[in-house]
């Protein structure tokens, strides 16, 4: 880098006379935080990543206009941003004087957990105390928002508070059901005996993409039917031993491998992206889409000629988790309005906005969601989550498990490797990162 | 290979025509594509796939992402970049280049060597020491600091072509304007310069389209929406696990163009420039 740096200096002043231009914008953009903390006229800086569409967005907007009517003088700049950008700059964003004064993040141990760990993120425990945040939040949503000195979840300091839930259902087709005269499955055996009807009659029943989180995330859910909570806990926050040759996921790849070789999982799926089994679905071509909440508001306005519905994966437990965060960087300027903001999306208006936008919030009035649709999506959520069974999802524990999980499952639905095999191949990697964190 | 040359071959001719309408039905296919689905509604998507035709224009994705994103913002930043880099980066690899091609300064080998293993590092490699240097300059989150950055970048590959364009410099014209008393600036300026336009021609169109295309070290760099570039307006549209693909078409739609217009309309005097060479 040696010449990249002296050779910068001379472009430096080869470059001023035609730089003079963009003096102007530079300036522009410097006096957003500038004038901060002078009292009048204040600015909150407000970044998500949530389309306007979505129940998210249309949430937090009406909320941005509540904010505005109880804060005078104080204005709103929001700037939407993309996934990728947050995901990417986070950590150099909030180490810089251009971090914003409030942004949505991603939860787990290697987004919010790093950033926490590394000091860039505002301890949020007291806030939470005081307003209420901690009673508003059951016991499994507080997992992603609260996290330790190593920064792993699910103990110690809040840094974040999430403002809806996820998890992974199944998602049916109707018509297809009453066709094949089946009904919807309640167990595990009823399940399987669906699958099989639709096999037997020709029809590959489940919309499957190997290449991207579909995949592990089947094969999670039918480790989690031989789980318990203890066996999430060591999972996902080192609490306990995993045997990864346990009857757990020995059960799941063992079934999974079974159910491609019964064709209830296409062969051609491995290649397969989660945009393309959606699309599948949409247009009708198979039965059942095994996926998360994340796709109910497009099911919803894109699906014209069948009718359709969901329901709870049978067994106890099933990926899911509260969704992403509101953080307050460390370097905010306007850490009192962003505390502000958050207890205004927190509130019952809002909250019961985003149910029913096709949301799912954590804290709405049940009675208050009209929507048919939207009232069977958080029933089905608040079940999952009274009984304590929101299991996270599979590429948590490590940093880097989601492609080793995508590599393992891609083997499974083309055959290329044995179940036990993959199992020795998906082990690795998250023993290598026990180890880095000291356990 | 004599008979594919031979000017009135009927077979050569058709079998070179075959080709080329391969080739450019390659080419084209993903610009259809992205046009398909750019105006299509997303229910026609979902139910028909990428592949369908479209039943009818559907504009709306376009028009709200425009609006979505202040798309002429975007536009005007990334002009401002790339023509501003494009420019510049010309400038500095010309006067590198005749320094180290003309000029033949002691270890100039060593110099393109350096310059090359510059130009093979890995934008990725390079984020951190910007971003700290930024910092320190100030100059974080401003169109000043990604204009820098990529005219060192490109002049990097400037200075190492036009090293070796001007090393074939004719010495003899060199001489002669030595004869005439025109020192090195003056050399520079009215006989190098004015020779080898048309090899500066395309690399302004080369550093400009370049410039436009990159992704990566302005979204690291161009934090507020006020001063992103296209590019990175288009990666708005990603989520965490949704996409939508008509809109994201729109989108593409709208970040291909300029580009896209911008060598058609510089083809033009890139071809003039070059029989007006000729014929000098």
């Amino acid at each position: 880098m040696k010449m990249g740096r002296s050779t910068a200096v001379a472009v430096l002043a080869a470059a001023a006379l035609a730089l003079a231009a963009c003096g102007g914008g530079r300036s522009g953009s410097g006096d957003g935080s500038g004038d901060g903390s002078s009292g009048q006229a204040r600015t909150l800086t407000l970044w998500h990543y949530e389309g306007a569409d979505s129940a998210m967005g249309k949430a937090w907007a009406e909320a941005v206009k509540q904010f505005e009517a109880s804060h005078p003088g104080v204005q709103v700049k929001f700037e939407e941003k993309g996934f990728e950008q947050i995901q990417k700059t986070a950590g150099m964003v909030l180490n810089s004087d251009e971090a914003p004064d409030l942004m949505e993040y991603n939860k787990g141990n290697a987004t919010a957990g790093l950033l926490s760990k590394q000091g860039l993120l505002t301890d949020l425990s007291d806030e939470a105390a005081k307003r209420g945040w901690d009673k508003l939040l059951s016991p499994s949503l507080q997992t992603t928002a609260r996290y330790d000195d190593r920064g792993i979840m699910g103990s110690g300091r809040w840094f974040g508070v999430p403002n809806y839930g996820e998890y992974v259902m199944v998602y049916y087709n109707k018509d297809l059901f009453e066709k094949q005269g089946v009904e919807v499955p309640t167990t595990f055996d009823e399940l399987t005996a669906v699958l099989d009807a639709f096999a037997k009659a020709g029809t590959t029943p489940i919309a499957m993409a190997g290449a991207e989180y579909p995949a592990q995330q089947l094969f999670y859910l039918l480790a989690l039917n031989q789980a318990d909570r203890a066996w999430v806990n060591s999972f996902q926050l080192y609490q306990g031993k995993v045997d990864f040759h346990g009857p757990q996921l020995t059960y799941a790849a063992r079934t999974f491998a079974d159910w491609v070789g019964k064709g209830y999982i296409g062969k051609d799926s491995a290649g397969m992206k989660a945009e393309d089994m959606g699309v599948a679905f949409i247009s009708g071509k198979f039965p059942m889409m095994v996926s998360g909440s994340w796709w109910y508001g497009r099911l919803q306005s894109e699906i014209k000629d069948f009718e359709w519905g969901s329901f709870l994966w049978p067994g106890n437990l099933a990926p899911g988790s509260s969704g992403n965060l509101w953080v307050v960087p460390e370097k905010a300027e306007n850490k009192d309005l962003a505390y502000d903001f958050i207890d205004i999306t927190m509130k019952k208006e809002i909250q019961n906005l985003l149910g029913n936008s096709g949301g799912i919030p954590v804290a709405a009035d049940p009675s208050a969601i009209t929507d048919e649709k939207s009232k069977e999506l958080i029933e089905n959520f608040n079940e999952l989550s009274s009984r304590d069974g929101l299991a996270f999802y599979p590429d948590w524990p490590a940093p880097g498990y989601y492609d080793v999980l995508v590599a393992g499952l891609q083997e499974l639905i083309n055959g290329g490797k044995k179940p036990e095999a993959v199992l020795d191949e998906i082990a690795q990697p998250y023993e290598d990162n026990l180890a880095d964190i000291g356990n | 290979m004599r008979t594919l040359r031979a000017p009135g071959g009927p077979p050569g001719r058709w079998a070179v025509l075959a080709a080329l309408v391969v080739l450019a039905v390659v080419m084209l296919f993903p610009f259809v594509i992205v046009t398909l689905n750019a105006i299509k509604s997303p229910a026609e998507y979902s139910s028909g796939g990428p592949l369908s035709l479209p039943q009818g224009v559907y504009l709306d994705g376009i028009v709200e992402f425009w609006q979505r994103v202040d798309f002429g913002r975007k536009l005007w930043n990334s002009f401002l970049i790339s023509g501003t880099v494009a420019l510049a980066a010309v400038v500095l690899s010309v006067l590198n280049a005749y320094a180290i091609g003309i000029g033949r300064v002691r270890g100039r080998l060593w110099i393109l060597v350096f310059f090359l293993v510059a130009n093979t590092l890995p934008q990725e490699a390079l984020v951190y020491p910007l971003y700290y240097l930024a910092k320190q300059a100030g100059l974080y989150d401003s169109t000043l600091a990604v204009i820098v950055i990529f005219t060192v970048i490109q002049a990097a590959f400037g200075t190492y072509l036009l090293s070796a364009v001007l090393g074939q410099f004719p010495r003899e014209i060199l001489e002669a304007a030595a004869l005439d008393g025109a020192g090195r600036w003056r050399t520079l300026w009215r006989i190098v310069v004015p020779i080898s336009r048309p090899t500066l021609s395309v690399l302004v169109i080369f550093f400009f389209i370049w410039t436009w295309n990159e992704f990566f070290l302005p979204l690291i760099f161009l934090i507020s929406n006020d001063n992103q570039t296209v590019p990175v307006a288009l990666g708005v549209l990603q989520g965490d696990k949704m996409m939508d693909a008509t809109m994201s078409s729109a989108s593409a739609l709208l970040g291909i163009v300029p580009a896209v217009a911008f060598f058609l309309i510089f083809q033009r005097t890139l071809t003039r420039g070059i029989t007006v060479g000729a014929v000098k």
